[in-house]
């Protein structure tokens, strides 16, 4: 068995992303963190994602999670959980550079989205260095 | 530019100088009056005024709209700092970009603390009125202001599906 194929073992057996390994299809909402600044992905940063819910005027948490080697989150909602409405993405950045001992412009970054057709998928990546960032909506 | 004599006095126009913003400061002053007519001590009056006016913000932004190459002009926004006993966010200015996608005045050197400040800008509106949809109804930008003695640009350049920030001058 290769080295690779241990490392993707073990983070079936010990992700914290729940939801992939218990319903196996893949999160129609996804995200890519991406070191501009260094020209890495942004591995090991925090990321929250919340659904607003408009009877309490509230921000809800639905998943949280922690990019992978490659920057990415797996496994952030359910296509059951995924309905239309007003959804945020925050990213920890501040704590993500500060692992690597630098300080970032931004303490977080916070992505407000809008999903009215949650039929479709939706990529969110974050592009980011320690002062500037962008976002778009990806495929 | 020379001095037109019969603008100001001289001292006035020294300080429209002195500050670099001879360009808008002249023309403000020439807009503000007929001056043949206003009495001197009404003219140093809003001279005094419209320098502390066009005294420029240590905080500045600029809205592009890159969808359509053009700027993003009258957009809402909003300047916020943290309270950080409370956690609580406290707006501290409210304002609209002009033809140029700018907003002057967002903050007064006095006001600019060290702190956690959040400027929120209003696309969902801004693309509504453009009879558009956004995909974003709001953005935040959340930054550290530690140094407040330097100045901060922080330009926003958005289309309906994107939008970058960073720190400029």
């Amino acid at each position: 068995m290769s080295v690779n194929r241990l490392h993707q073992l073990k983070s079936h057996i010990l992700s914290d992303n729940k939801i992939t390994a218990m319903t196996g299809s893949p999160s129609p909402l996804t995200t890519h963190v991406l070191n501009t600044a260094m020209g890495v992905p942004g591995s090991n940063m925090a990321i929250n994602l919340y659904q607003h819910d408009h009877s309490t005027n509230a921000w809800s948490l639905i998943t949280t999670g922690t990019t992978n080697d490659d920057g990415r989150c797996p496994g952030l909602i359910t296509k059951q959980q995924f309905t239309s409405g007003v959804y945020k993405m925050r990213f920890d950045t501040a704590q993500y550079w500060a692992s690597m001992g630098e300080t970032c412009f931004y303490p977080y970054v916070e992505i407000v989205f809008f999903i009215n057709d949650p039929g479709q998928n939706y990529h969110i990546p974050l592009l980011l260095s320690r002062f500037s960032y962008s976002t778009y909506r990806g495929s | 530019m020379t001095f037109d004599p019969n603008s100001v006095c001289h001292a006035c126009w020294v300080k429209c100088l002195s500050s670099g913003r001879v360009q808008s400061g002249y023309n403000w002053l020439h807009k503000f009056w007929d001056l043949n007519e206003l009495a001197a001590a009404e003219r140093h009056r809003w001279t005094e005024w419209i320098m502390t006016a066009a005294e420029s913000s240590p905080l500045t932004t600029h809205v592009l709209n890159t969808g359509d190459g053009v700027p993003a002009a009258r957009m809402a926004l909003s300047l916020h700092r943290l309270d950080s006993s409370m956690m609580i966010w406290n707006m501290l200015s409210v304002g609209t970009t002009n033809g140029d996608g700018r907003c002057s005045g967002l903050i007064s050197r006095a006001a600019f603390t060290p702190g956690m400040y959040k400027l929120r800008f209003e696309t969902g509106s801004y693309w509504e009125s453009l009879g558009q949809n956004c995909f974003y109804p709001y953005v935040e930008v959340v930054f550290n202001i530690n140094d407040p003695e330097q100045r901060f640009h922080l330009p926003l350049l958005m289309s309906r599906f994107s939008y970058s920030t960073y720190r400029g001058s």
